[in-house]
């Protein structure tokens, strides 16, 4: 039997992927049969799609090993064999980012791309290009804008797509080009049009002017390729969202609609799916598309369908009336023999349906979600999200369904978006909050992924101790610190403390396991176990509160740093941990910013917020380098958001952003010259500061050229007089000013004259001396109790706020003013009246809690605004502030 | 094939190319021109080498399985048969050249030149006479007129066709 498993095995082999066991080395080898005469194009063209396909799979070539298969393969030029000539071609393009000297190629590729053989020519410009850099391209260029406007379709669109791709490094010779690319879009091939579309778009893009040139002319047109077209709606939404405002009397807009008529299909979805994606659209104007829409789910194209109700689903989030309309078509798809199609029919009518339908709906995709990728299983997900929020009273039905999700196979992604979902639900409906948890502790039994298992940890150390039988929850996690591996057991044990923090009588029970957890062999869940324990174990209520419940939120970064540096001076005092700022506080607003990017942009890359890691510890780092400003004593505190002090098209710009210190304010005015004909040197900022402030230094910049950008500083101390810091300072650009040549940059004389320019005044504000602190509902209350005795004093004043349409105008405004984090900031608008809770810290580390409640009164919103701090006169400062 | 730039190159090969596929317009040469051609009934692939400074140390890349050198000189230019000279003594003591016998011919181009230096001067200039390990010879040429490049060719041709019979 042995020997015929084996050569069943073998065939089994053999019988995949011939080249599935290949070895770079033994390929390289035998890509010297490259450089016997004659060519020999049988053995060569197998050799080459070996490399390629190598290098497909992600090899690495070193340099070496690429320039002598490089140079190899030049030799493959003289067989005129078209098979191998186009393998040639392949290899020069993959090979060109990674061996040396691929210019040699040059001249035979401009002679194939020249050349009587059409089948070499498309294929020889896209090599050529890729072998070709800013510097070598006026060499070619000649060629280049011949084949732009060659007869031949596919040598035109080779050498249009080519030049879009070259314009990334050089762009300067490719703007020259424009001629061309305006001939090629009049051709009657509709790849060459689109393609000469693309290019002549890619060229004008920084332009808007003459984009809205481009798309006038070209709607008027009637261009003949459909491509064209669906790119033509595409930069025209784009000037649409620009130029925002209204769209009812827009060209462009009616260019949009008037291709819901088109007779080809892709332009009739892509014009639907542009009108429903623009912003700020009113139902009446999606109106149309949405029925095109409608038309297309009753298509016999599956494409058509799919496409029809994924991008309804996504207005059902927007226009959800508008969708209603179409729940007849959902309906009937539910039932579609494609199962993408399905999914995204149900969710997209779990979105727009009634509450009595949800059952059914939930009932029918039960019975395939087994049989749908990870990826729509997400869509599922979400859906019930949203149904879960919408509906509260559901709960237990999509609950079950949620967990029965979780039970199944699935990916990381997947699997945390669940886990999501049932954390949303937890938080947004209190009467879910038992049955979520003990969904999630089942989960963590059986859980693959260490990520997710911490967080739901976490969650539990949070939540368990609130519900009504905390002690339920330990089991579960003393489950983990005996079956898990370190990370996941160190979270368990956090959450141990939290459960021996909160609940009292459960206090000696975690005690004996957090004991037992000090046994463990890793250092990090014996730290912790160790750590939690003696602090437990004195019973301390301040202790406990401030060092397990609710933790210092520091910016790590900067605690590292000062840390570094109390080590590094040998002070003798001792380390303050107050001076290091706070934690930056990552905004929840950011998530509902990134689903309103439009699906159709065009650039590939949509511009995502990529949440900084701390403003703060950057600048302070930008700040170390500055000569002149490392001598100010303490860390940086706070940095706001940049202010414009001038126009923004005017000759200078200057932008302020001001750094706060404990006792110190430093002013930093990024300063750009826009004339070319102008040199400044010793450029500064004059400040007239306010009473009570004091200048410490000015930085000027010594040279300013023409469309650069260098920073000037001031630096100033705080008043002692606290009522004295909020104010206003006069600013004045001064200069000396060298006309120069335009051209070079140099001065025409060696002496210039001194000149000024009027700046906006410069505000400082309370915000600028508070840093926000992330504090959770609860916590905050804890904080406010204990800041109700002790050294705290309060301040106390009520306002009317003239002028407010409502509740949440006002609460933007509020926080807008102090630039702080509200806590447990939810559905302001359904109420009469809201508290807001607002906790940061004053510069130099003092705690602040701001309480503003606010009303609905006869005209306008009238708001009873409280503070409380260790510091009466930060206290008063906030509160005047605000009057 | 190799040469300074602008010594006429790849004006030579176009003209060697007997077929209606000559190139009309002759710009400089970037890298290489490979050319596949039958002369006199003898096959030949031309590696056509850029002259320019900045591209002459590719030459050596293809060195190692030739079987026969060109090399071309601009017998008018007077200024740079010192840089010549130069680039043939590196030829020369490549490892890949110099052990090996391979036969070098000279071409004297634009011989129609006025001020051109005979193929006499050039060899004297060069001091071909102390290359003793490879067959070499000497012609003068006008790639415009095609003058003496057949007889360059025809002895080429033949010491080819030895090198073949001894191997």
């Amino acid at each position: 039997m042995a020997p015929v498993s084996k050569r069943d095995k073998k065939e089994e082999e053999e019988g995949g992927n011939i080249f599935q066991n290949l070895d770079k080395t033994s390929v390289l080898q035998d890509a010297r049969t490259f450089n016997d005469t004659p060519v020999n194009p049988r053995k060569c063209t197998p050799i080459l799609t070996k490399i390629l396909y190598l290098l497909n799979q992600g090899e690495q070539l070193g340099t070496t090993e690429a320039t002598e298969a490089f140079f190899a393969m030049t030799k493959l030029f003289q067989s005129k064999n078209a098979v191998l000539r186009r393998m040639v071609y392949l290899g020069i393009k993959e090979l060109s980012t990674l061996a040396e000297d691929v210019i040699i190629v040059t001249s035979s590729l401009t002679k194939d791309m020249t050349g009587k053989e059409d089948l070499y020519r498309a294929a020889a410009i896209r090599a050529l290009c890729s072998i070709t850099d800013a510097t070598m391209l006026q060499t070619i260029e000649r060629y280049m804008k011949q084949a732009i406007v060659d007869k031949n379709p596919s040598v035109a669109s080779a050498a249009l797509v080519s030049s879009l791709h070259m314009s990334k490094t050089a762009g300067d010779v490719v703007k020259r080009w424009v001629n061309e690319a305006q001939e090629a879009i009049n051709s009657d091939n509709v790849m060459v049009q689109y393609h000469a579309l693309g290019l002549l778009y890619h060229i004008r893009k920084t332009d808007r002017l003459a984009v809205n040139k481009l798309v006038a002319k070209l709607t008027r047109m009637n261009l003949k390729s459909p491509f064209a077209v669906c790119m033509l709606i595409r930069i025209a939404c784009k000037q649409l969202e620009k130029d925002g405002g209204d769209y009812a009397d827009s060209p462009l807009f009616d260019f949009v609609e008037s291709c819901l008529r088109h007779k080809s299909e892709t332009v009739t979805y892509e014009a639907a799916a542009a009108l429903v994606n623009l912003r700020n659209t009113t139902a009446r104007q999606v109106a149309p598309a949405v029925s095109v829409l409608q038309l297309f789910c009753s298509s016999s194209k599956p494409v058509l369908r799919f496409a029809a109700v994924r991008t309804l689903n996504k207005v059902a989030t927007t226009h959800p009336p508008v969708v209603t309309s179409c729940n007849f078509d959902l309906e009937n798809l539910i039932t579609d023999s494609n199962r993408s199609i399905a999914t995204l029919a149900i969710t997209t009518l779990l979105k727009t349906g009634a509450e009595s339908a949800v059952d059914r709906l939930m009932k029918q995709i039960a019975s395939f979600v087994s049989e749908i990728s990870d990826e729509f299983k997400i869509v599922v997900v979400q859906a019930i999200r949203a149904l879960c929020l919408k509906f509260p009273r559901k709960h237990s039905t999509l609950m079950t369904f949620l967990s029965a999700m979780l039970r199944d196979e699935g990916g990381l992604e997947y699997k945390a978006s669940i886990a999501d979902t049932i954390i949303t639900i937890i938080e947004d409906n209190p009467e879910a909050k038992e049955i979520g948890l003990a969904h999630l502790c089942e989960f963590i039994e059986d859980c693959e992924h260490v990520s997710l298992a911490v967080r739901i940890l976490h969650l539990l150390g949070k939540e368990g101790p609130k519900t009504i039988q905390p002690s339920r929850y330990i089991r579960f996690i003393y489950n983990r610190v005996i079956l898990e591996i370190a990370v996941i057991r160190a979270a368990a044990v956090s959450a141990l403390a939290q459960f021996g923090a909160l609940c009292p009588d459960l206090l000696p029970n975690i005690l004996v396991l957090l004991a037992r957890c000090q046994m463990d062999t890793d250092d990090e869940v014996r730290d912790r176990a160790t750590y939690y324990y003696h602090l437990l174990k004195l019973q301390e209520k301040g202790l406990i509160f401030n060092y397990i419940v609710d933790p210092m939120q520091v910016c790590l970064v900067s605690l590292e740093k000062s840390l570094a540096q109390q080590v590094h001076d040998k002070v003798p005092t001792k380390f303050d941990l107050k001076s290091v700022p706070p934690a930056p506080v990552v905004s929840t607003t950011e998530d509902t910013a990134k689903e309103t990017i439009p699906e159709g942009s065009i650039s590939s890359a949509p511009n995502r917020i990529v949440p900084v890691q701390s403003t703060v510890s950057s600048y302070a780092e930008k700040l170390q380098g500055v000569p002149g400003l490392q001598s100010i004593p303490g860390t940086l505190f706070h940095v706001s958001e940049p202010i414009e002090l001038t126009e923004s098209e005017t000759e200078y710009v200057v932008t302020c952003t001001k750094l706060t210190y404990p006792h110190h304010l430093v002013l930093q005015f990024e300063c750009k010259n826009t004339l070319s004909d102008q040199l400044l040197e010793n450029v500064r900022v004059q400040i007239e500061a306010s009473e009570g402030y004091r200048i410490v230094k000015e930085i000027p910049i010594p040279k300013l050229p023409y469309n650069e950008t260098h920073c000037a500083y001031v630096v100033l101390q705080f008043p002692e007089q606290l009522s004295l810091t909020v104010t206003n300072f006069g600013a004045t650009l001064r200069f000396i000013v060298k006309d120069c040549d335009p051209s070079t940059g140099i001065p025409d004389a060696d002496d210039g004259y001194d000149d000024d320019y009027m700046l906006e005044d410069v505000e400082i504000s309370i915000s600028d001396q508070i840093e926000k602190v992330s504090m959770d509902r609860e916590a905050f209350d804890r904080a406010w109790e204990a800041a109700s005795d002790e050294d705290f004093t309060e301040s106390e004043d009520t306002f009317n706020l003239p002028g407010m349409s409502g509740l949440e105008q006002a609460v933007t405004k509020v926080v807008k003013f102090l630039a702080l984090e509200p806590t447990g900031l939810t559905k302001v608008s359904e109420r009469s009246s809201f508290t807001l809770c607002l906790p940061g810290m004053f510069r130099g580390g003092v705690e602040v809690l701001i309480r503003a409640k606010l009303a609905v009164a006869n005209n306008g919103v009238s708001m009873q605004f409280t503070v409380r701090s260790a510091h009466s006169d930060i206290a008063e400062l906030i509160c005047a502030a605000v009057g | 094939m190799v040469g300074l730039n602008n010594s006429g190159k790849s004006t030579i090969v176009s003209l060697l190319k007997s077929d209606g596929d000559r190139n009309s317009e002759i710009v400089p040469t970037i890298g290489l021109n490979i050319e596949h051609f039958r002369y006199q009934q003898v096959l030949f692939t031309m590696f056509d080498m850029s002259g320019q400074g900045k591209n002459r140390y590719l030459w050596e890349r293809y060195y190692k399985n030739c079987d026969g050198i060109i090399f071309v000189i601009d017998s008018s230019d007077r200024l740079r048969l010192a840089v010549a000279k130069e680039e043939l003594n590196l030829l020369l003591q490549h490892p890949d050249i110099s052990g090996r016998k391979v036969p070098i011919l000279f071409l004297a181009n634009k011989m129609d030149v006025r001020e051109a230096l005979s193929s006499v001067k050039i060899a004297n200039a060069f001091g071909l006479e102390k290359i003793k390990d490879k067959p070499w010879h000497i012609f003068a040429t006008s790639a415009l007129t095609g003058e003496g490049l057949q007889n360059g060719i025809e002895w080429f041709t033949e010491q080819l066709s030895q090198s073949d019979l001894n191997n």
